[in-house]
């Protein structure tokens, strides 16, 4: 009897432990996968790839603020909110080590560089899950990706290459896979160092990425090989290295003489014949090399979407003594048609989409390769390429313009014409203050009554961006 | 057997009756409140002759020639010896909850408080019942020492901020483990919404609770290993006691208000006051003379009939609330089987317009002896709870939210009207409010349209159940098992109206709907030992303890509506988005023991031992190993002490010691230690990007707690002192490791165990029977508190933690090494320049320099005292500025009887802290907000002292709007007079033969005055909730209602 009461306690006692606890504490998350098993299947690792341009993507990068952040610093605009949740301080050019922007762009930035060298290292040797082709043009993909946001982050954070051929100081270089609590020391590189490494991504990119993709909205959205070399012609301008701008562009500009597109390669790159029609209608045309899309279930809203900064909420209008009272930007321009008016004052209507903001956000267009490749044309002596390249852009918008023969006589005067036609084209697609930084020119003052934010030289500290204090207060070596 | 003792039972009947015998009879009574005690069993001394009385408490025994006095006993109550003189003996029971024979509930067992040698507290389920609250947590403030409770805001059923000995956590939630008849619960604020709380123990009426034990140091706690790093609460509920049905039905009715809310602006007041701040703008801009400038910008607005528009916002967003409660319960037994059974239903308005509470809840517990050796127990209760509420702006993360209630009562033009004339909502183009004349542009809503056309639910259905067994097993062995389930549902629904006036207009109107189950199960098992040999008395425990959480939560987003008809998720909407879901689970394993020894009721030794297992925590630190140890000695029991003079005063001594390490494993990610990957979208294509970076070593937070104290009972057990000094060392804290942004992780952080501080102090109660007299008693006790805690060690290079209220721009807290947890922040003030009225900032090289708002061109609005340019001043110049967390704090409660009125006056008290009054920033904001009247003490002319900055239109910096300045910074000492309660109890002869066997009603008032030199709404608001890093903040938030009663408490 009394053994009997001893089993039965017993049995009660043990018959919990017959759940394992192996099955009970190893608990693995159903809504995400863990680190073993993200290259576990073909469709995994693609998505990793789109992943990480997800991470391009980023609000505070090419989602749109990093396009307002540059544009915004810049003598474009006016910035009626004062709001710093909204770019004020870049715009008046007064952020510090703990603004917002100057931390958000940077953390963006490296995320998407860290999940490219997560691919990076996950597809160094053969996977036996995807084929080894498809290993290198994934790999190319995020060599791209890699290259975009260094070159992204090197141009605001560091000082111009321009200015000491890169001797300076730029950026940490990340190039393996940071997935723990290791490695946060890293001295920086210097900028030639950065803009090396950059261009050597971008050449193992074009080796490897495809001539095409299987639809426009791909050719859109990832890399191709053409993508790569549309964004050496950036780099490289960015250099001064007006030679290899020129070696580059020719490859996907080989005319001499309008019309130009692409020949050698699997999309037809090519000036579409009405610019608005890239805004607002038809985002996966042959002109937008390189876009962000947006859908209305992934897209941003509020103030992380640049529609409703500069267009819902009118939050900036166009300085009347910045570009918008340019001469060469005639009334009958159809650029013009991307600006609204409003109590006399003009706003940007590139983003106008209302909520859910669904516009695309321009990385690369083909009007800005002929461009790039008309200043080194111009500075290489190549006058009437230089002048064709021009006429190209601007006719599209404005066919019954006519330049003036002094704006194209010579190569100043050509080099001078195209930094306005830059401003023009490419008026609030992040490339005002890249300009002016390039080219070592002082940022002009501007402002409204109420408003103001002063000149910076370049020798100013806040000519380009501060470190942020994530970096600064984690890496000794900063 | 049964057969035999019937038989011996008999017989001795028989033999009685035979013998000479009288009858004796009498009614036995409560001492603490003179309601008669059925079925107290009657016995006389030394015979097997017993009664019971019946429900008035009566009695009739046939005494045997030499029985000279009656034994009375009752569970519960201390057994009394009373002699027999006369036919006509009455008896008055103590209950037991008093000295050293009171039991105390500790982790899977009792004991006696003399054999208990940890710190413990117990709060008998009376003080809750019939408290106007929603969940019994909110009722337990200043009843136990070393036992920290505040409600951090007026909204109904929002957690209050619980801390028992202090912060001892970081990271993890400082809430203590909330054990319910033997499971751990959800706690904390489980709505998904930040306008509408919904804390999970709101579910438990708390008339159901028989008592609250209070577990504080590690050896008491560390039964409960890893859980309990912050304290146990252990709710033991009501059960049936043996004897005839027990019918009480409990009922009270009450009304709210606000309280000490600020004297605002009216419309006259409003309109001086913004355009002198405007024309002082004008002129500080260099514009005296440029007509271009406007020089007032703020104009009357009139009524039809000629009157001035004058509004006071606070009649649309505060009322008088009015709520109810009533409950039943029946209970009794016999021998064998035990019953409780309750329902509840609660009703509850919140001063704020719009804010309720409903409960209707059911429970029932059961105990049965099966058998000698095998007794079964099981009980259950179930629940609906709904709470509504408009966003407040008082929860954790909803500060600056334009939609917030208090801002709004306190930030809204006073001299525009709430309506147009024709009956509709005074509304912008944009729907916040019209504002008529004024010439500003306004960001804030409408209240009234506001609260209209939106609406904030949290809906708990639950049911919580167990089921448990003890088998009696040879040599004094016991086996004891337990399964409890505890399934709560919650339904979370927002909806916004597409009409011009609501917040969701710009999306078309929007409805959200999140549904989340909770599902809880724990598994319980203890083979336990209780033996006494001659003077040894040993026990020990070994257990088994499994607890499973499982969550799940999905919803969705709807936007455009697709007419404004739609007040709900179920309308016709355009387009649709997953919104709040989220999947996981946890689980505990553990392993405990526990041995007591106890030698002649003198010396008690206990140690306990739990082995614990915590999925969340890394792979190769799962488990952790807990325990403590504990000794008590018993003074007064000592042959020597009986021989002491001091021994006629001080009655009881003892000593206790106890040494114990428990752990803290509770992050609130189930997966927190884990790398891992999650999916979205880019564009249309699917994405998998890391989420996490994990950390496989993740491990338990640890704490050495030792404890020190001594017990004492003076003059016959009248006062009873408790002292206890602690020392609680926590370590290994697991802190969110900032990484180099550079590398690219996940919010730049990792979770590492890095980081440790430690809380010392000592407490102290009293409890005294000052009175104790036929018709008049005056008991009181009294406890206090004191507590410091520190912060030794941080992640790498012990850089400061930096805590935000709501917003990064609002860095409110420092957890500073040297420093104690989220200590106030901000920029540094030094008063206002009597020569120009700006605000004097000290940067952080500690110079003075001075803030203008506007200034004219080429001027600087940061200046030197002497005019030249200086820096802004940014969160580099920022400094600690004072201590958040009060240093002492307690309770303090009087119960008076006299005839047969009862008094209580209980008082609350803490200090020792500061309070960031950032509600003042916004009741001096110079934008378009009202202002309060003490805007009048301005700085207007050269050399007047104020400190109130020269009034400067759009000025957000000079009073603390922009970021937290010291100058709001206040010392948040105070007195509160919680509750007093006067009650009466019905004389029994009233009821006759109706039935009825006791009855009372009462009156009572809660937060009748608060003692404080704080100037905001309440020195206990916490803006930020529970949180560690971001306590002593009020900004914005609505402060704690007034509240007065009417109860009945009535016995069948």
């Amino acid at each position: 009897m009394k053994k009997i009461y001893l089993y039965i306690g017993l049995g009660i006692l043990l018959g919990g432990s017959s759940c394992s606890e192996k099955d009970l504490l190893d608990t693995v998350p159903s809504t995400s996968i863990s680190d073993a098993n993200a290259f576990g299947s073909a469709t995994r690792i693609l998505g990793l790839v789109n992943g990480a341009y997800d991470a391009v993507k980023g609000a505070s990068l090419y989602g749109g603020r990093y396009l307002l952040y540059c544009d915004v610093r810049g003598e474009e605009f006016i910035n009626v909110t004062a709001n710093s949740y909204t770019a004020y301080e870049s715009w008046n050019n007064s952020y510090n080590s703990g603004s917002n922007d100057i931390n958000n762009l940077w953390s963006q930035a490296y995320t998407a560089i860290n999940n490219a060298n997560i691919i990076i290292a996950g597809l160094a040797g053969s996977t036996g899950v995807i084929p080894d082709t498809l290993n290198a043009q994934y790999t190319a993909e995020a060599k791209y990706i890699r290259a975009l946001c260094y070159f992204s982050l090197v141009t605001v954070y560091a000082t111009p290459y321009n200015a000491d051929q890169g001797a300076s100081k730029g950026l940490p270089l990340r190039l393996q896979a940071e997935t723990d609590d290791s490695n946060n020391d890293l001295a920086r590189s210097t900028v030639a160092e950065v803009y090396a490494q950059i261009l050597a991504d971008l050449d193992a990119a074009e080796a490897n990425l495809p001539d095409s993709y299987s639809s426009d909205l791909l050719n859109t959205t990832r890399a191709h090989k053409s993508t790569a070399i549309a964004l050496k012609t950036r780099v490289y301008l960015t250099m001064s290295n007006w030679t290899k701008v020129v070696e580059e562009a020719a490859k996907i500009v080989p005319q001499t003489t309008a019309p130009f597109s692409t020949t050698s390669y699997g999309v037809k790159h090519a000036l579409q014949s009405d610019i608005t029609t890239l805004f607002g209608t038809t985002y996966t045309t042959t002109e937008s090399i390189f876009s962000m899309p947006m859908t209305s279930t992934d897209s941003y809203s509020g103030q992380s979407a640049i529609g409703y900064i500069y267009n819902a909420n009118s939050e900036y209008y166009l300085n009347p003594s910045g570009i918008l009272g340019s001469a060469q930007w005639g009334s009958s321009d159809k650029r013009r048609s991307l600006l609204r008016v409003a109590s006399n004052l003009y706003y940007l209507k590139k983003y106008a989409k209302a909520s859910p903001y669904v516009d695309y956000i321009p990385v690369i267009r083909y009007s800005e390769v002929l461009l790039n490749y008309a200043e080194a044309a111009a500075q290489t002596g190549n006058l009437a390429l230089a002048a064709n390249l021009l006429k190209a852009v601007h006719a599209r918008s404005d066919a019954g313009y006519t330049f003036a023969d002094g704006d194209v006589a010579t190569a100043a005067a050509l080099v001078s014409t195209i930094a306005v036609e830059r401003r023009i084209e490419l008026l609030g697609e992040g490339f005002r203050s890249g300009d002016l930084l390039r080219n070592l020119q002082t940022i002009p003052a501007k402002g409204s009554s109420s408003l103001q934010a002063n000149a910076v030289e370049p020798s100013a500290s806040n000519y380009i961006f501060p470190a942020p204090n994530n970096e600064l207060t984690t890496n000794k070596l900063y | 057997m049964k057969q035999i003792v019937s038989a011996l039972l008999l017989l001795s009947l028989y033999l009685g009756a035979a013998a000479q015998s009288r009858r004796v009879s009498g009614k036995v009574t409560a001492g603490d409140n003179d309601s008669p005690i059925p079925g107290v069993s009657v016995k006389a001394t030394g015979k097997a002759i017993g009664v019971q009385t019946d429900a008035q408490g009566h009695f009739t025994i046939e005494v045997p020639e030499g029985v000279t006095s009656l034994e009375f006993t009752y569970i519960g109550y201390q057994k009394i010896t009373v002699p027999i003189s006369g036919n006509t003996v009455n008896a008055k029971l103590e209950s037991t909850t008093s000295g050293l024979n009171e039991v105390v509930v500790v982790g899977y067992g009792t004991q006696t408080k003399r054999e208990f040698t940890g710190a413990a507290a117990r709060i008998s389920g009376a003080i809750v019942k019939d408290a106007p609250v929603q969940s019994f947590d909110q009722a337990l403030a200043g009843r136990a020492a070393g036992v920290s409770i505040a409600s951090p805001n007026g909204v109904l059923n929002n957690p209050p901020v619980i801390r028992i000995r202090g912060v001892n956590s970081i990271s993890l939630s400082s809430y203590p483990l909330v054990v319910i008849d033997g499971i751990p619960v959800n706690t904390g604020n489980i709505s998904t919404s930040t306008s509408v709380p919904n804390n999970p123990l709101s579910d438990i009426d708390p008339a159901d609770i028989e008592s609250i034990d209070v577990l504080k140091d590690a050896a008491s706690t560390s039964i409960y290993g890893s859980r309990a790093a912050a304290g146990v609460l252990l709710i033991t509920t009501r059960r049936g006691k043996e004897g005839k049905a027990k019918v009480v039905y409990d009922a009270w009715g009450s009304l709210t208000k606000a309280a000490r809310l600020p004297k605002l602006l009216d419309a006259t007041g409003y309109m001086k006051y913004k355009n002198e701040a405007v024309y002082n703008a004008k002129v500080l801009g260099g514009n005296e003379n440029n007509s271009s400038v406007a020089s007032a910008l703020f104009f009357p607005e009139y009524n039809a009939d000629g009157s001035l528009v004058n509004t006071n916002w606070y009649d649309y967003i505060y009322r008088t609330a009015y709520s109810q409660n009533h409950n039943i319960s029946v209970s009794g037994g016999n021998k064998t089987t035990n019953y409780y059974l309750s329902a509840n239903y609660s009703n509850q308005q919140g001063f704020v317009v719009d804010n309720e509470f409903k409960r209707k809840s059911l429970r029932f517990n059961v105990d049965h002896e099966v058998t000698k050796w095998f007794k079964i127990r099981a009980g259950g209760a179930y629940n609906t709870t709904f709470n509504q509420s408009q966003n407040t702006g008082s929860l954790p993360n909803s500060t600056f939210l334009l939609i917030g209630a208090a801002r709004l009562a306190t930030a809204l033009a006073p001299n525009v009207p709430v309506y147009n004339a024709d009956g509709s909502y005074n509304l912008s183009a944009t729907g916040t409010l019209g504002m008529g004349n004024n010439l500003v542009t306004n960001t804030l809503w409408n209240a009234k349209a506001l609260f209209d056309l939106s609406s904030y639910t949290t809906e708990n259905d639950r049911f919580q159940g167990n089921v448990g067994g003890t088998i009696k097993l040879p040599y004094h062995f016991e086996l004891n098992t337990t399964y409890a389930m505890d399934r709560l549902r919650t339904e979370n629904d927002t909806w916004l109206s597409s009409q011009l006036g609501s917040s969701g207009y710009s999306v078309g109107g929007s409805a959200t709907n999140v549904s989340a189950l909770r599902n809880n199960w724990d598994w319980a098992s203890t083979l336990s030992f209780n033996n006494k040999y001659r003077k040894h008395h040993v026990t020990a425990l070994l257990g088994y303890d499994i607890q499973k959480f499982e969550t799940t939560s999905w919803g969705a987003y709807a936007t455009v509506a697709a007419d404004n008809f739609f007040t709900n998720y179920e309308g016709s909407y355009s387009t649709v988005a997953a919104s709040g879901n989220s999947k996981s689970q946890k689980a505990f394993i553990s392993y405990f023991s526990r041995i007591t020894y106890d030698f002649s009721n003198k010396y008690f030794l206990t140690a306990n031992f739990r082995r614990d297992g915590n999925s969340a925590l890394g792979a190769n630190s799962k488990f952790g190993n807990f325990g403590g140890v504990s000794a008590g000695w018993v003074v007064s029991e000592e042959g020597f002490y009986k021989h002491l003079n001091i021994s006629h005063i001080v009655d009881n001594v003892k000593l206790r010691a106890s040494w114990g390490r428990v752990g803290n494993g509770n992050v609130t990610n189930d997966y927190a230690s884990q790398s891992l990957y999650s999916a979205s979208l880019y564009g249309s294509a699917a994405t998998w990007y890391l989420s996490q970076a994990g950390n496989p070593n993740l491990a338990w937070e640890t704490s050495k707690q030792t404890n020190l104290g001594m017990d004492v009972a003076l003059l016959n057990n009248r006062i009873q002192v408790e002292g206890t000094w602690f020392n609680n060392d926590v370590n290994g804290l697991i802190l969110s490791a900032p990484q180099s942004a550079s590398k690219g992780i996940p919010d730049n952080a990792i979770l590492m165990n890095v980081g440790s501080m430690y809380n010392r102090g000592w407490e102290l109660g009293v409890t005294a029977s000052v009175i104790r007299k036929e018709n008049f008693s005056w008991d009181a006790s009294f406890n206090y508190t004191h507590i410091n805690n520190k912060v030794t060690a941080l992640a790498a290079g012990n850089s400061d933690i930096i805590g935000y209220t709501h917003t990064s721009s609002e860095a409110s807290n420092v957890t500073r090494v040297g420093y104690s947890v989220g200590s106030l922040y901000g920029a540094k003030t030094d008063g206002v320049n009597p020569e120009n009225g700006r605000r004097i900032f000290i940067n952080k090289a500690g110079e003075k320099v001075q803030y203008s708002a506007t200034v004219g061109s080429g001027e600087s609005n940061w200046t030197y005292l002497n005019g030249t340019t200086a820096s802004a001043i940014s969160a580099s110049d920022y400094y600690l500025l004072g201590n958040a967390l009060p240093k002492w704090y307690g309770g303090l409660s009087n119960n008076f009887r006299y005839k047969n009125f009862d008094l209580g006056v209980n008082i609350t008290y803490a200090g020792g802290n500061y309070v960031m009054n950032g509600t003042k920033a916004t009741l001096r904001d110079q934008r378009f907000y009202n202002n309060y009247t003490d805007i009048s003490k301005r700085w207007t002319t050269v050399g007047q002292v104020t400190d109130i900055p020269r009034l400067v239109y759009n000025d957000q910096i000079s009073n603390g709007s922009s970021y937290p300045i010291s100058a709001n910074v206040e010392k948040g000492d105070f007195l509160r007079l919680q509750s007093v309660t006067l009650g009466y109890r019905v004389p029994s002869k009233v009821f006759g033969t109706s039935g009825i066997t006791s009855a009372r009603v009462y009156a009572s008032g809660n937060n009748l005055f608060l003692l404080t030199g704080y100037t905001g709404t309440d020195p206990e608001s916490s803006s930020n909730g529970n949180s560690n890093t971001t306590p002593g903040i009020e900004k914005n938030a609505v402060g704690q209602g007034r509240t007065f009663t009417v109860g009945i408490n009535v016995g069948f």
